[in-house]
């Protein structure tokens, strides 16, 4: 069974934007946020790079989250709700309480067994772990020192002794639902509890990969029969009290460098370029439908995807493998199952993170296989690198691109360290097969072709 | 027995259990009328930890059997001084 899938959903919550709508506008605007990180996480660290991309204050119940959800969540998976929420309502689907205060739904009129879940994360639950772990390690040893600072450390030593209790905060309990809250599959299975979706259920952890490689195994199940419907993308949460995580990818020198000037920092496939500007994190979520269930329903048809590939480098965590040979190959596969050549592919949303190695070894291999003509931007010029969330984000620009016949520019290039057909100003395009490909730590490579629908 | 806290907790345990506030009794015992388990125990207690700013950790559900139990518990909590 070869099916046609297209996309009829779509939702998203990031820094620049909360709802399809909002960040769509904010998208062709060119729209950052970039903000001086928090002066707390300086006092347990000398970092690098000094500035991120933090998300909006939301409240839950604007995401649909209950506080009894919210309580027992990490907000990785309260994003994942809110993005998947909006996407079911944008795609026509009417979401029914299973009971009068039930805080879970029903999607009427669809077998849910016929729909599957493909979430992609990074690093899942690790706000919450990390959390909890300070109260671990810090409740009992902070409450001996405050004891001994109150009650028989001599004055002079009460400032320096303040001073090391502040450091070592902590919240106020160890979470009794540590386990479910960090899984790496719990985003999954909080949007398929929310939304009684009983088809398969699955998490793709592949670092900046998961959510490319998770809509892609989707479009793989839905175009083979194996599900009418596939709720598919990716999330990531990455904030802790005390700047850990952004630490990780600090030391890694992977994050900008050159902070002068925060608003041009962040400059994918530029010359000046330093390295990624770092997200808090977002999620997008979108429906894909097998075309003949869509048309059906009457459904409104944002894009089609007609093609997935992934490959592995087997070389390095951390680096791309010299000559990018399986990034190659995975791209040719990825055309091969889209039934399309190089040539036709008018638009390409790049990995473009703004690291060295990578916006130099991505621009190479685009060149290499599919010329200088096709249209590349980045959307982490604008958003910063949401990890796991970073290639269902990226996806979901590309669709909005071919429906709209549109798409965002390539921030903060100014001198672009090859000649290739950078976006570098808004306007009309005529746009017909794109393509959205993704890196991860580790070696992952994967890609997935759209097409305008018509 | 103070009027506010036992309209929160009232509103909390309907929350854990998806029901309406009216259909949750004073007397009603926890595990028996209300088939809570130990999950929706805790769940319970997060809520009440959240609603009144208290920590509770999970001993302090020794001795508790009904709704009233807990609302008596919630107005001795509320009397310790407020955690800093």
């Amino acid at each position: 069974m070869n099916r046609r899938v297209v996309i009829t959903g779509a939702g998203v919550v990031s820094s620049i934007g909360v709802g399809v709508d909002e960040f769509w506008r904010h998208c062709l605007q060119a729209k950052s946020v970039v903000v001086p990180i928090p002066e707390n996480w300086k006092r347990y660290a000398d970092l690098h790079s000094q500035i991120w991309s933090p998300l909006p204050d939301i409240n839950p119940d604007y995401l649909g989250v209950t506080r009894t959800e919210r309580l027992q969540l990490d907000p990785v998976s309260v994003l994942a709700i809110g993005a998947a929420r909006e996407a079911f309502e944008r795609a026509g689907f009417n979401l029914v309480p299973n009971a009068a205060s039930s805080r879970v739904f029903s999607i009427a009129g669809v077998d849910a067994s016929r729909i599957g879940l493909y979430l992609g994360t990074g690093i899942g639950g690790v706000h919450t772990l990390l959390h909890s772990h300070t109260h671990h390690l810090y409740q009992r040893a902070r409450a001996t020192v405050k004891d001994y600072s109150e009650n028989r450390a001599p004055t002079q030593n009460r400032e320096m002794l303040d001073g090391v209790l502040a450091l070592m905060a902590h919240g106020p309990r160890y979470h009794p639902f540590q386990v479910s809250m960090l899984m790496s599959n719990a985003s999954s299975a909080a949007v398929a509890i929310k939304f009684s979706i009983t088809g398969p259920n699955v998490t793709y952890c592949v670092a900046c990969a998961s959510g490319t490689v998770a809509i892609g195994n989707a479009y793989r199940a839905v175009r083979d029969g194996c599900i009418d419907i596939a709720i598919s993308g990716g999330c990531e949460h990455l904030d802790d009290e005390h700047g850990s995580i952004f630490r990780s990818y600090d030391i890694a020198g992977t994050l900008v460098r050159d902070c002068a000037d925060p608003e041009a920092a962040n400059r994918p496939f530029d010359e000046k370029r330093s390295g990624f500007l770092f997200s808090q994190g977002g999620a997008a979520v979108l429906i894909l439908e097998d075309l003949e269930h869509a048309q059906r329903r009457g459904a409104t048809i944002m894009a089609e995807l007609i093609g997935f590939a992934e490959t592995f480098d087997a070389h390095s965590m951390m680096s791309l493998a010299p000559g990018g040979e399986q990034i190659e190959r995975m791209l040719r596969a990825a055309l091969a199952d889209a039934g399309v050549g190089a040539h036709d592919v008018d638009y390409i949303n790049a990995h473009g993170t703004g690291t060295k190695n990578n916006d130099e070894a991505e621009a190479e291999i685009i060149d290499r296989v599919f010329g200088k003509s096709v249209r590349v931007n980045s959307t982490k010029s604008l958003l910063g690198h949401t990890i796991g969330a970073s290639g269902a984000i990226e996806i979901l620009v590309t669709a909005l691109s071919l429906r709209d016949q549109i798409t965002h520019i390539s921030k903060n290039l100014d001198a672009p360290l090859r000649d290739l057909n950078f976006v570098r100003a808004a306007g009309q395009f005529d746009l017909r097969v794109a393509l959205s490909q993704s890196f991860a730590f580790g070696g992952h490579n994967a890609a997935v072709v759209l097409r305008r629908y018509s | 027995m103070d009027t506010d806290v036992q309209q929160r907790v009232l509103k909390a345990i309907a929350e854990v259990l998806e029901r309406n506030e009216e259909e949750i009794r004073l007397d009603a015992s926890l595990r028996d009328d209300l088939a809570f388990d130990s999950l929706k125990q805790m769940t319970l207690f997060i809520l009440l930890e959240d609603e009144f700013q208290r920590t509770m950790p999970p001993e302090s559900l020794m001795g508790i059997v009904t709704v009233k139990d807990i609302i008596d518990f919630i107005d001795r909590k509320l009397q310790e001084p407020a955690p800093t």
